[in-house]
């Protein structure tokens, strides 16, 4: 019996050593075979993204579409390593970029805390939820003036706008993050002896991670968008201010050309935080 | 082995007087459902009963009959509709003390390792860091998970994850434990070296389980005594002492028992299962 019992029993008879190293190689393989997927892929992304430069290129060239009002590739490349010479682009992708990141901590931290925080309160939660769908459906833009008066034309009023562009939907999904977890779980805690404070601290918060994340990685391009439309209303300098300039001074290769360097901040800041995700929630990843 | 040594250390409550006053006793409790809304479904109409002290006690009724409901009621998780629950002789509605809880789900927290999901309890009881890693590293490594400590929930099986949550409820030295089909999500071999393992532990360190389960063989191989609960309202529908006279941490040997069948066929029986299904 007690043969038996070691064979079908304890999760690993063998050494525990020895089955950590097989899982460690076992891992390596996998995360070899990861990469040459991800290389793969990488690889498609840039093909496709020739191909479509490439188009673009021959239409305009080939006078099927107006360069004038189109813009082509090799021009877009021109404004580009020009912008690159006088310094603007660094300093407008500067600005935006500190007008986007503020706006965005800043909006994350308000909404995160508030949606969590009304997971404590089920009462204040219903009083104040329709005010929360209300904030939620402004237009951002209407906003844009106001925040120019009562911020005034400099960084402030941007920040507010990506803050304000930011801060319902980080509230909304680190509530639902909070609601969502398993009631088992909180009688579990409960008859562990913990109290509301416990259960907040070691089940509500870590387990709203996810939902917080997963808001963030929405977020950054909210909280660009937020930032770009404070430029568009007033500004001296930023990428919002760049096309905008552009647009009304009909260069259009030049406003592609600040989209470009937008949209690959928008990307830097999105791969960041991945990376932020990945170095706090260890665990999910196995 | 060292896990007795710091359970008679813990002080349990007196030894004397155990015979009188039971960890639990049951009266009477009643449950009834949607009493605000009107829609009025009675889930447990009457049972009473007790659970000694050292004493391995099995529920088994017909599935719906209401048994996760009895084990929320007697942990203070619902209130009661009627009837009293009394732990250690004293009334009580609200969460009971020295009592461990544990369901079918693990419900490990997954961005703890093995190790700081058994500290959970600890922490909320404000057991200093230094003591409650050594005392889950002595339960991990009891319960057959030594080399384990360090991986996360999604990296163990289900009968190791099912381990980790076992060791989280004793660590807190439960005097009693509560067990609700914890072994229900399990394949037959892990679950039967589980209830060896659980059998063992409990046994030796005089703790008393009560446990809710669907599976009959498991009730009757594991607990000194089975309770046959009726259909939705639940009543009780029979007590079976389970006297077979073996070594009662070994699973296989309860089912090679003479009486062991008897006792299965018995409760099967009163289950009433093939009428209703």
């Amino acid at each position: 019996m007690t043969i038996e019992r070691e064979a079908i029993g304890h999760p690993m008879p063998v050494s525990p050593n020895l089955d950590a190293q097989s899982a460690t190689s076992y891992r390596m393989r996998r995360m070899a075979r990861g990469m040459r997927g991800n290389l793969l892929i990488l690889a498609c992304q840039l093909g496709l993204l020739a191909i479509l430069l490439g188009l673009w290129e021959f239409a305009t060239a080939s006078v099927q579409l107006n360069a004038f009002l189109f813009g082509s590739a090799s021009a877009i490349w021109g404004f580009l390593v020009q912008m690159w010479r006088d310094g603007s682009l660094i300093n407008d992708t500067r600005v935006t970029g500190m007008e986007t990141l503020l706006g965005f901590v800043l909006g994350n931290v308000m909404g995160t805390l508030l949606g969590l925080a009304l997971w404590y309160s089920k009462f204040i939660s219903r009083v104040v939820q329709p005010f929360i769908v209300a904030l939620g459906s402004i237009p951002i833009i209407a906003l844009a003036p106001i925040c120019i008066i009562w911020f005034g034309t400099g960084l402030a009023s941007k920040v507010a706008m990506a803050t304000l562009s930011v801060v319902v939907v980080a509230l909304i999904t680190a509530y639902k993050g909070a609601m969502t977890v398993d009631p088992d779980q909180i009688n579990l805690m409960r008859t562990l002896g913990a109290s509301k404070g416990h259960i907040f601290r070691k089940l509500i918060v870590p387990a709203s991670v996810g939902d917080i994340f997963a808001g963030l990685k929405l977020t950054v391009g909210f909280a660009l968008i937020g930032a770009i439309i404070g430029e568009f209303m007033s500004s001296s300098e930023g990428l919002g201010h760049a096309i905008f300039k552009a647009g009304s001074l009909y260069i259009v290769p030049k406003v592609f050309a600040a989209l470009t360097v937008t949209i690959s901040l928008a990307l830097v800041l999105t791969y960041i935080v991945g990376k932020i995700e990945r170095l706090l929630t260890p665990w999910r990843q196995v | 082995m060292v896990l007795m040594d710091q359970r008679s250390e813990a002080g349990r409550s007196p030894r004397a007087g155990q015979q009188a006053v039971p960890p639990l006793a049951v009266g009477h409790i009643r449950k009834v459902f949607g009493e605000d809304t009107g829609v009025i479904s009675e889930v447990i109409a009457d049972i009473s009963f007790s659970l000694g002290s050292g004493e391995i006690v099995s529920l088994v009724g017909p599935s719906g009959c209401g048994k996760s409901t009895l084990l929320n009621l007697l942990c203070g998780l619902l209130p009661l509709s009627g009837g009293q629950v009394a732990w250690y002789g004293k009334v009580t509605t609200g969460m009971p003390k020295r009592v461990g809880y544990m369901l079918q789900k693990d419900l490990l927290l997954p961005w703890r390792t093995a190790l700081h999901n058994v500290t959970l309890g600890l922490e909320i009881h404000d057991v200093p860091r230094g003591e409650r890693q050594t005392r889950a590293r002595q339960l991990l490594d009891t319960i057959g998970l030594a080399g384990f400590h360090d991986y996360y929930p999604s990296a163990l099986s289900g009968g190791m994850r099912q381990r980790v949550a076992l060791a989280r409820t004793l660590a807190n030295e439960p005097e009693v434990l509560l067990l609700d089909e914890p072994f229900a999500a399990l394949d037959f071999q892990t679950k039967l070296v589980l209830e060896n393992d659980m059998a063992r532990l409990i046994r030796s360190q005089k703790r008393s389980l009560l446990l809710i389960t669907h599976d009959i063989e498991e009730a009757v191989s594991l607990s000194d005594r089975v309770i046959v609960l009726t259909h939705r309202p639940a009543r009780i529908r029979a007590v079976h002492d389970i006297d077979i006279d073996v070594d009662r941490t070994d699973m296989m040997a309860a089912r090679e028992a003479p009486r062991f069948n008897e006792f299965i066929r018995a409760i099967w029986s009163e289950l009433e299962v093939r009428e209703r299904a």
